[in-house]
């Protein structure tokens, strides 16, 4: 089972966290209730990576993840079953970078809330896909899967004929 | 040394960090997935630096299926205190990744002194 590091944040946050989770669900349009208090849920040891948008079409399911820092090349994507499949790492920065290209020297975190490591997601999908047609794109972070429906799973218009 | 100071918006976002102190600079490390890079504005001003990144508004068409992140700008301030060279501070955005460099003033870099012998 992959291991994702979740970062760790100094306890003050967490109650800032949930601060900022009050006020966003008082301050925010009801049709985006939700979303901003799950994204106040960063820095918590419990939460999932990547993120995950999911929506469905009448002619496919597109899925929607979250992967700074990572290339095309750091996430397998693959469909299994009824499941669409990210796998991949993401490396942590040395304990000891070089600053300005100069030689490593001793160094203090003082936060590490970014999480690292490996991971994997399975998002169901509710309908037959076409896996020969996935398509994946990764641009500034964000990972976008389009996966086609399968013919039999797309919706048909039937003709009503006149008599 | 960096106290972080309150988004300035409820709208925004507030993105995961890596702080660190190298020394002669500190180092911030920001995941902002989504952000356009040539939008992103960095200021720094009496002590304070501060961070906006705007996310372009984008939608999933059809009917959601799974919602666990939203989509907004990421906004973030850390107050860093005195001894810094503005001028000299940079910052560069790849994968969604914001990587800002602080510099110290030459005046308070930690500076290792050689202890010559006899």
């Amino acid at each position: 089972m992959p291991t994702f590091h979740a970062g760790i944040a100094p306890r003050f946050e967490d109650l800032r966290d949930e601060f900022d989770r009050v006020w966003t669900s008082l301050a925010t349009a009801p049709e985006r209730q939700g979303w901003p208090a799950r994204r106040a849920e960063r820095g918590s040891a419990e939460r999932l990576f990547p993120a995950v948008n999911a929506s469905e079409s009448d002619e496919a399911i597109v899925v929607e993840a979250e992967l700074p820092g990572l290339d095309a090349g750091d996430v397998e994507i693959s469909i299994a079953g009824d499941e669409l499949v990210l796998r991949g790492s993401r490396t942590r920065r040395p304990e000891q970078p070089a600053g300005n290209g100069e030689k490593p020297t001793a160094v203090t975190w003082q936060r590490r809330e970014r999480g690292s490591g490996e991971f994997e997601r399975r998002i169901e999908l509710p309908v037959p896909v076409d896996a020969t047609r996935v398509e994946a794109r990764l641009v500034d972070g964000v990972l976008t899967v389009t996966c086609p429906k399968a013919p039999q799973a797309q919706p048909r218009k039937v003709t009503v004929q006149s008599a | 040394m960096t106290t972080e100071t309150q988004p300035q918006t409820e709208l925004t976002f507030r993105p995961d960090v890596d702080i660190c102190d190298c020394g002669n600079e500190v180092l911030i490390v920001a995941d902002v997935p989504g952000a356009n890079p040539g939008a992103i504005d960095v200021s720094f001003d009496d002590g304070v630096l501060s961070v906006h990144a705007p996310v372009a508004a984008r939608t999933l068409s059809g009917r959601a299926l799974q919602q666990e992140y939203g989509i907004g700008d990421y906004c973030r301030s850390f107050k860093l205190g005195e001894g810094f060279d503005a001028s000299l501070i940079s910052a560069e955005c790849r994968r969604g990744v914001l990587e800002i460099h602080v510099p110290r003033l030459a005046s308070v870099r930690p500076r290792k002194i050689a202890v010559r012998t006899a």
